[in-house]
């Protein structure tokens, strides 16, 4: 008897050593996430000249007439997320998610959004995530479709793409910003 | 087996904690600025998401808005005065 209650707790000693490694690396992981510093000026100074880089190709490439302003729009609006997926350094997975289908994007989005809407009369509870409110569910169901890549994402981790992807996304309206005022100021000062 | 489930209390998703969940959570809410200056603690899980899927789909639309006037601005300007602010830009 005494012989097995050792045996025992070696057994459970063994599986907790082996499942918290896997914890560890999880958590270590998600730690990883907060390495990008979106609100530093540097960053901003970073991605604002990749930017600008990007968009010099984008002029020479298209004539100097305007083709069609909302197709040159969404242009714009996809190499400002590329520049901003390739800031990011790949490290989350909303920004491996940009990278990977950039063309495909906003087709699938209304793709997406028309297929959802028939869907809604479906309810899905899972034993598993029966403990979260089915609002919650909702509203991260909902949150999942907006970041970009993480439609099948668990809870906690959807949260963390989702911190990361907003301090991007203020970082990159910032940067924009900053941007057209230069233009704006840069065209006056031209023609006078 | 056992064991792994009473260490982890309720069956949650990612082998995480409940309360690392709401600590995500309230990260979350710090990073909204509609729900920043409120007091934290009385803030439901839903609001929270709730309020970060209008944030970032204002964040959306305000860089739609941004994309579509820089690229009329970069269309309108000529390329030496596009390209003197892009530089300019570089070297600030």
């Amino acid at each position: 008897m005494s012989s097995l209650q050792p045996n025992v707790d070696s057994t459970n000693s063994e599986a907790m050593q082996r499942s918290n490694p896997k914890k560890r690396r999880k958590i270590g992981h998600s730690n990883s996430l907060s390495l990008v510093p979106w609100r530093s000026e540097t960053q901003q100074r970073i991605y604002s000249s990749k930017l600008a880089e990007a968009l010099r190709h984008v002029i020479h490439r298209n004539p100097p007439s305007p083709p069609a302003k909302s197709s040159a729009g969404r242009e714009v609006r996809e190499t400002a997320d590329r520049v901003l997926a390739s800031t990011a350094k790949g490290r989350t997975r909303w920004s491996r998610a940009i990278l990977a289908s950039p063309l495909n994007r906003w087709k699938l989005r209304r793709m997406h959004k028309k297929v959802h809407k028939a869907s809604t009369g479906l309810p899905k509870k899972s034993p598993e995530t029966r403990r979260r409110l089915p609002v919650v569910q909702k509203k991260a169901r909902v949150l999942g479709r907006l970041v970009p890549g993480c439609r099948k994402l668990t809870f906690p981790n959807l949260l963390e793409e989702a911190t990361d992807y907003i301090s991007a996304l203020e970082m990159q309206v910032r940067a924009m910003t900053a941007l057209t005022e230069l233009l704006t100021g840069g065209g006056s000062l031209a023609s006078a | 087996m056992s064991s792994r489930r009473s260490s982890s209390g309720a069956p949650t998703s990612a082998g995480m904690t409940d309360a690392q969940i709401t600590d995500l959570v309230s990260k979350l809410q710090q990073l909204i600025p509609q729900l920043r200056s409120t007091h934290s603690d009385k803030v439901s899980a839903a609001k929270v998401l709730q309020e970060t899927c209008s944030y970032i789909k204002t964040l959306h639309r305000e860089v739609d808005d941004l994309s579509d006037r820089l690229s009329q601005l970069l269309a309108n300007t000529d390329s030496n005065t596009a390209q003197a602010a892009i530089i300019r830009s570089l070297l600030m």
